[in-house]
């Protein structure tokens, strides 16, 4: 868990009810593991583990990658199912600039949309206007500019995008060193320089002045920020944590190779432990045991860039 | 003696950190004891306001340390299961419902401190306990129907309405009656109490203590007359639906720890 709070209230800023309500919810989910699944028995098994919210999509990333064509919103009646399934928050996922593909999303009910990459986009222009929605959005992104547009466009909580489906935690980590390194920067334009100089930075990192403002004083982003895109492993999930994250996406990790549905839920167990107890390394070792063998993955070095999802979006 | 020799002079009050709205507590908790030190020197420089730590809590050792406790929102499934393979769920029942400590759950914390859930996961979840309440879990639907609205809340004694943050919120549906039985002896077991040793006193006071409505908020449309229960308190035990620690109003939080103050008189 963070150190500093985030979103509302508590850092006396003034926030809409609306946003109190979408971000809220992701505040509720910190410290948390969100899993992926494609059939209400995963959601289930994630729900045992102690998962805090699922992600309902047809295929887990490292699946969609090795399928190839385009990945589009899963089909309502899955979703439907899995919603039925558990009493753990739903979320789905649109692709970008799919403004239809999330309203129908929104009438489904789930509790937040992701707009994300890992889907095809579907407009190379424009990502969706997401405060004209009422349900929350969470969007990825690979540094603060990336991030603060977003939260701009109404996203109520952010993640890295690292690299999905590859079960290679590097690009995660280097997301996240740049958002916190891009933090700093901030922090550091506006001690020596005030606002002209968070102007500027704005400029250079193309985002909106008040968010960078609000992002400096805060001394990180002013949503919740989980990690995403190749957390594997119990450690990968507590390295995120320790890199400042406020909780963990688990996309292939959990399902990927695993043997067994037991042995898919001893890894959803581990997780959701290693994530709780982060610095605890006791706790890590019994986390990894629990875990057992990892998905192979696919290391991120040996990648083409059209291979890769986390350049779609801007 | 004086009452003010009572107050105790620390207080250390612990937010369960297993997972959920865990800083934004302790931030308003810092923030309601400032506010509580002021007032007191203003109102009588011979008041002492007792000195407030606030902890987050992941372990027995750190519950132990606990005066009073609050249980922050988040997924009560996943507290659940997490305090369960900590083997932090007994000696949390034992910290609400035998030590008497003042415990708050707001949200996922009403609904662990709920002797009785509905719409629970498959299979049931395990819960703490202390309120002889029935919750009914997501009473409002999903996210989408998560609201803000304004609270009545007479316990505050203000005009000033309340902003109450619902997020896929429990309420209280039910309030049990099976203390109703013990309670007829609650004369008789309360005066026995008094020279008995201090455990049975304390479940003796817990019997007599019924629980309370401290606020309600209208039902939706469609979903029955009158209003939902929201805020409840039994005893030691206090329990909202909704999120406090999302606004930047004080005044609960306040409430609660001067409650904690005087119940550890």
């Amino acid at each position: 868990m963070a150190s500093t709070s985030t979103s509302n209230g508590p850092n006396g800023q003034s926030t809409t009810d609306d946003f109190t309500v979408k971000a809220g919810l992701a505040q509720m989910l910190k410290g948390g593991v969100i899993m992926d699944v494609t059939t209400p028995a995963e959601a289930r098994i994630a729900e045992e583990a102690g998962a805090c919210a699922v992600m309902a999509l047809e295929r887990i990333p490292s699946d969609i990658r090795a399928a190839g064509g385009v990945a589009r919103m899963s089909n309502p009646s899955m979703i439907k199912e899995i919603q039925a399934a558990v009493t753990i928050p739903v979320m789905a996922k649109a692709r970008i600039g799919h403004v239809v593909e999330c309203r129908i999303l929104e009438q489904l009910g789930v509790d937040y949309v992701d707009e994300s990459e890992v889907l095809t986009p579907a407009d190379d222009q424009f990502h969706v206007q997401k405060d004209e929605f009422k349900i929350p959005f969470v969007c990825g992104c690979r540094n603060l500019g990336e991030a603060l547009r977003r939260i701009k466009e109404g996203a109520a909580m952010i993640r890295t995008k690292g690299e999905a489906g590859t079960g290679d935690v590097v690009e995660a980590v280097k997301h996240i060193r740049t958002v916190n390194a891009e933090i700093a920067q901030a922090k550091a334009a506006l001690a020596s320089g005030g606002e002209l100089a968070v102007a500027k930075l704005a400029r250079e990192i193309g985002c909106d002045v008040e968010l960078l403002k609000k992002t400096a004083e805060l001394g990180r982003l002013p949503v919740v920020n989980f990690a995403a895109g190749g957390v594997a492993t119990p450690a990968d999930a507590a390295l995120m944590m320790e890199l400042g994250c406020d909780g963990v996406f688990v996309g292939s990790g959990i399902f990927k190779d695993a043997k067994t549905p037991e042995h898919a839920a001893q890894r959803a167990r581990a997780i959701v432990k290693a994530v709780a107890h982060w610095n605890d390394y006791g706790e890590l070792v019994e986390a990894c045991i629990e875990h057992g063998e990892a998905m192979r993955g696919i290391s991120n070095a040996g990648m083409k860039p059209e291979e890769r999802m986390a350049g779609r979006g801007w | 003696m004086t009452v003010d020799a009572l107050t105790p002079k620390q207080i250390t009050v612990g937010v369960l950190a297993l997972q959920g709205g865990v800083i934004e507590h302790i931030s308003l908790l810092q923030k309601a004891a400032a506010q509580l030190s002021s007032q007191q020197s203003t109102e009588s420089s011979s008041t002492s306001t007792p000195q407030f730590t606030f902890i987050q809590v992941r372990t027995t050792a750190q519950l132990s340390q606990c005066d009073a406790l609050i249980i922050p929102g988040g997924e009560s499934t996943t507290m659940a299961i997490v305090a369960r393979r900590l083997g932090l769920l007994d000696p949390l029942r034992e910290f609400v419902k035998v030590q008497h400590k003042p415990t708050w759950g707001t949200c996922a914390g009403l609904v662990m401190l709920a002797s009785a859930a509905s719409a629970t996961k498959q299979g049931g979840q395990e819960l703490i306990g202390g309120l002889d309440v029935k919750v009914l879990r997501n009473r409002y639907g999903t996210q989408i129907q998560s609201f803000v609205g304004d609270l009545r809340l007479p316990f505050l004694e203000e005009e000033k309405p309340f902003r109450g943050v619902f997020i896929r919120a429990p309420v209280v549906e039910e309030i049990m009656t099976s203390g109703s039985s013990a309670s007829g002896n609650t004369q008789d077991g309360s005066e026995a109490g008094q020279g008995g040793d201090e455990i049975a006193k304390l479940k003796e006071r817990q019997r007599t203590e019924k629980v309370e409505v401290l606020g309600t908020y209208p039902k939706p449309q469609g979903t029955g007359e009158g209003e939902d229960i929201v805020a409840v308190r039994q005893g030691n035990v206090f329990g909202t639906s909704f999120h406090p620690e999302l606004t930047d109003d004080v005044r609960i939080h306040v409430w609660w720890l001067k409650q904690v103050v005087e119940r550890l008189r």
